[in-house]
């Protein structure tokens, strides 16, 4: 467990499309494979999830049908909308420009200050 | 954006189906997990479906959480705790009664002194731009009007004059006395609003010989003419004339301070007194040019005057005419009366408001373990605070519910009371701005002293408060002295009331003891005015006062006598007076005293005691020497030391040479104006000798056998056989004017009196519940004190030094509270001082009644414990 970091304040949401992207999932199909794309780094809370799924299809970012899962039960699946494509397009970008920024700002040294 | 929204309606459209979803939804991946578990860790199943429903937490939670990202709450939230706080609500009726009804009487009484005050001294009089009008204190001549007309251009844009008479009208079943304005076309300017039909009179009708038109009022064209489309060009029979009608003004329409039925030009109806200067009879009225400050006025007027006064000393010499707002003097009589009322209601909103406060407190103490475990099962503290708001606030939304028919009712009350003052304003109603008030009062009530209590609720701390005992809960001290705190406000602010209204009362009751200086009892007044047309000369109008007064004395057991004007009916003559044999007074400066012509055994029907001398005799006749009666207030203001008994006098104002009127007696005082006014000197004398022709108005008095008014008729009868088209309409009875007289006290102090009484109401239900809730709270305690060998007489000692306690603070705060505010009320006394210390203990003592037997009650159950049930209790 100590070896999991947490999860920074409105990472969840772009977790969520990033993991819907690659294919609809149902709810806990997005768990495990938010644990699988970050090589188990980063567990969502089972209890945030829900509330992140319905607030993102609530701003028509998701799209939800239901189907069967893999363990062959009725589960509702989410799909990510041509607006929640591009929501994911742009919070990349500016994940990465940030991220960018972040590392530069702690990598620099003393002396060149 | 539209998603959003599509999506909300969605989830409210489909609600059951939302929300099988979302269990099914949850319900899925607790199985899936479980799936998982089974298979990697080879867990029994029902082992891995307990891990996972760990894992997952609290579901409900979760679904909670999703509701709120959705928006669903808000809405569903409130309509639950609705629901919730109705079935609380329900589940302690007498809470809620007593919450509900301790706001409406706080609120309900409140709205209908304000929709008063809202109509008397808010809303705007009906007129274009009211904040131009100005009058001022005194009356011109119509002359006077004439001059400040020329000569204020500069600052008036339009000003003109009004008085009131009576004018005969004979177009229906009995000759009828309508109140008639004899105006000038200035005043139709001033005022400024556009006639309903017709015309209003041009200055090419107002002067001297123009042609008889009338203006009509609303109510007489409605009432009297039948509200005919086509009146406009007939004519109507005034005063024996005919008066051709050029317009109708709009019911909106009335002249500040009168209630008139007709109009018509002074100099077309009544030549004689337009052509005299000093005949200041019309209030005047200004309209301001836009831009021009009240200060610009008063300095142009101040310029006027002094040049009036140059001119005409001895008419205009005592001129200060400082313009006012029109509002100002029209609601100026009755401003403080209603200003105190309001304070006082509000007082009494404030002591309801700390009750509905207090009672939430109690409440929320006893529910403080339900909201406690509630907290405990994970309800959000926003979410806590929010019931409780929700709970007061509906709570105070039922108690305006019930206040609004009751401040209707009040109104009804207030207006069937019909104070003088307010009898202008015949249609005072509720309007939506006053039904706001009611609400958002009711409203602010709810939110601001929910809140309190409200926040009590969140602080609630859980580990400590269920590790506590119930016996304990209390609410801490600081809650049970917040309350306590309240009570001793509301005792002080009680009190204020009761120290007011004791004043008023004595006040009352004094003046109830003011000798009027005559008997009314069985004696009427019939006001008779004779028609210039066929009385416009003395001996006419000698001839019919003789005639009257014969036919009336010769029914059976029947007195009947005239004056000019009978005491407290308003009205009056002033003559200015000259002395014999004293240094010559400048014009202008001689002393004004009432003027009263008399015929008949005045004195002797009215018991006004005489001093010394003689009253008139019939021999007191025309063609005889002139004689005069005066009162004690002259006598002593203008004769101290002297004998005034032969010495003569006579009317500065008078043209010719003076005539002599010798002093034959001394009359006591009567109270001319009002019960709470000293008597002015006043001159009286017979009508017979009056050169005065413009004295055709007269009160005949008649002291009748019984007080039945069965006599009425026979003597309207007994005058239409002297003069078929006289209007008798105006008679009233002494009794009935002295009334009047008092009725504006008697108003203001029943409705003080009302508002103390709730006030001492909501009181003592605040002491109440604070001493049975602190009994309540401390039967544990008690029943051990009594077990430990307390007498009955201790535990009485115990509960009721609590009550005295607060009440003895309560009532030393009142006392200054009292001392500082009844001086803002020294106008409306009379004979007492605003501090009467005799009024201020019985407040006192009388508070002090009330919180004793407020505390009996919950005294008495104290005293009743029974030690052994109050200690298995625990």
């Amino acid at each position: 467990m100590n070896e999991q970091a947490q999860l920074l304040p409105g990472t969840l949401d772009l977790l969520i499309l990033k993991a819907v992207s690659l294919g609809p999932l149902h709810g806990y199909g997005v768990l495990l494979r938010i644990e699988q794309i970050t090589r188990g780094a980063l567990l969502a809370e089972q209890g945030a999830l829900y509330p992140a799924l319905h607030r993102l299809e609530h701003q028509g970012l998701l799209d939800t049908e239901w189907g069967t899962s893999d363990n062959n039960r009725r589960a509702k699946f989410y799909r990510l909308t041509a607006a929640g494509r591009r929501r994911l397009r742009d919070e990349t970008e500016s994940w990465n420009r940030l991220s960018t920024a972040i590392r530069s700002a702690l990598s620099a040294k003393p002396q060149e200050g | 954006m539209f998603a959003r929204l599509r999506s909300l309606w969605g989830t409210f459209r489909h609600r059951s189906e939302f929300e099988r979803d979302l269990d099914s939804e949850m319900q899925s991946h607790i199985e899936n997990r479980a799936d998982d578990l089974a298979r990697s860790g080879g867990l029994p199943r029902s082992e891995a479906l307990r891990r996972a429903r760990i894992e997952f937490g609290c579901a409900e939670a979760h679904q909670d959480r999703v509701r709120e990202s959705r928006g669903v709450n808000w809405f569903e939230d409130l309509a639950q705790d609705l629901r919730f706080g109705a079935r609380m609500l329900r589940k302690s009726p007498g809470f809620t009664a007593a919450a509900i009804l301790t706001l409406a009487l706080g609120i309900g009484p409140n709205t209908a002194i304000f929709t008063v005050i809202d109509a008397v001294l808010l809303r705007p009089l009906p007129y274009a731009n009211p904040q131009q009008l100005v009058t001022w204190h005194g009356n011109e001549s119509e002359l006077d009007i004439d001059d400040i007309q020329a000569q204020s251009r500069s600052f008036f844009s339009a000003g003109g004059g009004v008085n009131p008479e009576v004018l005969t009208y004979t177009g229906g079943a009995e000759p009828l006395g309508i109140h008639a304005g004899y105006v000038d076309a200035g005043l139709f300017r001033a005022l400024d609003v556009p006639p309903m039909l017709g015309r209003e009179l041009s200055p090419d009708d107002d002067r001297f010989g123009g042609p008889r038109v009338v203006v009509l009022s609303y109510p007489f064209w409605r009432e009297y003419l039948d509200g005919d489309p086509n009146i406009v060009g007939k004519t109507i029979p005034l005063d024996d004339n005919r008066y051709t009608v050029i317009g109708v003004m709009p019911a909106s329409f009335v002249v500040p301070q009168y209630s008139l039925d007709v109009f018509v030009s002074l100099r077309v109806v009544y030549p004689e007194a337009a052509r005299y200067r000093g005949v200041h009879f019309m209030k005047s009225y200004w309209r301001l040019k836009p831009g021009v400050t009240l200060a610009q006025a008063a300095a142009g007027m101040a310029t006027i005057d002094a040049r009036m006064a140059k001119d005409y000393p001895g008419e205009e010499k005592g001129r200060h005419s400082v313009p006012v707002p029109l509002q100002q003097s029209v609601t100026g009589d009755v401003r403080p009366a209603l200003l105190l009322l309001f304070a006082a209601v509000c007082v009494v909103l404030l002591i309801a408001c700390a009750n509905f406060a207090g009672l939430l407190m109690a409440r929320s103490v006893s529910r403080q373990r339900e909201m406690t475990i509630r907290a405990a099962l994970g309800g959000g503290r926003r979410r806590l605070v929010r019931q409780a708001l929700t709970e007061s606030t509906l709570l105070a939304v039922l108690g305006g519910a019930v206040a609004l028919p009751l401040a209707s009712l009040c109104l009804r009350l207030l207006i069937a009371a019909k104070p003088a003052a307010l009898a202008h304003l015949n249609k005072i109603s509720m309007d939506p701005s006053v039904v706001v008030f009611g609400l958002v009062v009711s409203l602010l009530t709810g939110v601001v002293f929910g809140l309190a209590p409200a926040w009590n609720v969140s602080r609630a701390d859980v580990t400590d408060t269920l590790k506590q005992e119930a016996r304990t809960l209390t609410g801490g001290p600081a809650g049970h002295n917040f309350r306590k705190a309240l009570v001793v406000v509301e005792i002080a602010l009680a009190l204020v009331l009761l120290a007011g209204t004791g004043l008023l009362i004595k006040s009352f009751a004094r003046l109830r003891w003011v000798d009027p200086g005559f008997d009314p009892a069985r004696v009427i007044a019939i006001n008779v005015q004779l028609p210039v047309t066929r009385y416009a000369e003395i001996p006419k109008q000698i001839q019919f006062r003789r005639a009257l007064l014969d036919r009336l004395n010769s029914l059976p057991r029947t007195q009947a006598a005239m004056v000019g004007d009978v005491p407290l009916n308003g009205s009056e003559v002033t003559h200015s007076l000259g002395f014999d044999g004293r240094p010559p007074v400048a014009e202008g400066d001689e002393p004004e005293v009432d003027s009263f012509c008399v015929m008949g055994d005045y004195f002797r029907l009215m018991r006004i005691p005489l001093r010394t001398g003689r009253t008139f005799t019939p021999e007191d006749r025309e063609d005889h020497p002139l004689v005069a009666v005066i009162n004690e207030a002259l006598a002593r203001k203008f004769y101290a030391g002297q004998n005034p008994i032969g010495q003569r006098i006579h009317w500065a104002r008078e043209t010719g040479p003076p005539r002599w009127m010798t002093i034959i007696g001394i009359v006591g005082d009567v109270k001319q104006y009002s019960l709470a006014e000293p008597a002015y000197p006043a001159v009286f004398t017979p009508f017979a000798q009056t050169n005065e022709a413009w004295r055709r108005w007269m009160s005949v008095v008649v002291r009748m056998p019984d007080s039945s008014g069965s006599m009425i008729p026979a003597i309207k009868g007994e005058i239409w056989t002297l003069d078929s088209q006289i209007p008798l309409n105006r008679i009233q009875s002494m009794e009935e004017l002295l009334g009047l007289s008092l009725a504006e006290r008697q108003f203001n102090m029943a409705l003080l009196g009302l508002f103390a009484g709730l006030a001492v109401i909501l009181v003592a239900v605040g002491i109440y519940g604070v001493i049975s809730y602190s009994v309540s709270q401390r039967t544990h305690e008690i029943g051990i004190r009594i077990a430990v060998g307390a007498r009955r007489i201790d535990v009485l000692k115990l509960v009721i030094g609590q009550g005295l306690r607060m009440a003895i603070v309560g009532t030393a705060a009142g006392i200054l509270g009292a001392v500082a505010l009844t001086r803002l009320m020294t106008k409306l006394l009379f004979g007492v001082t605003p501090n009467d210390p005799a009024t201020f203990s019985a407040v006192v003592l009388l508070m002090l009644a009330v919180v004793l037997l407020a505390c009996l009650l919950p005294a008495r159950r104290a005293m009743r414990v029974d030690p052994v049930i109050a200690l298995r209790h625990e």
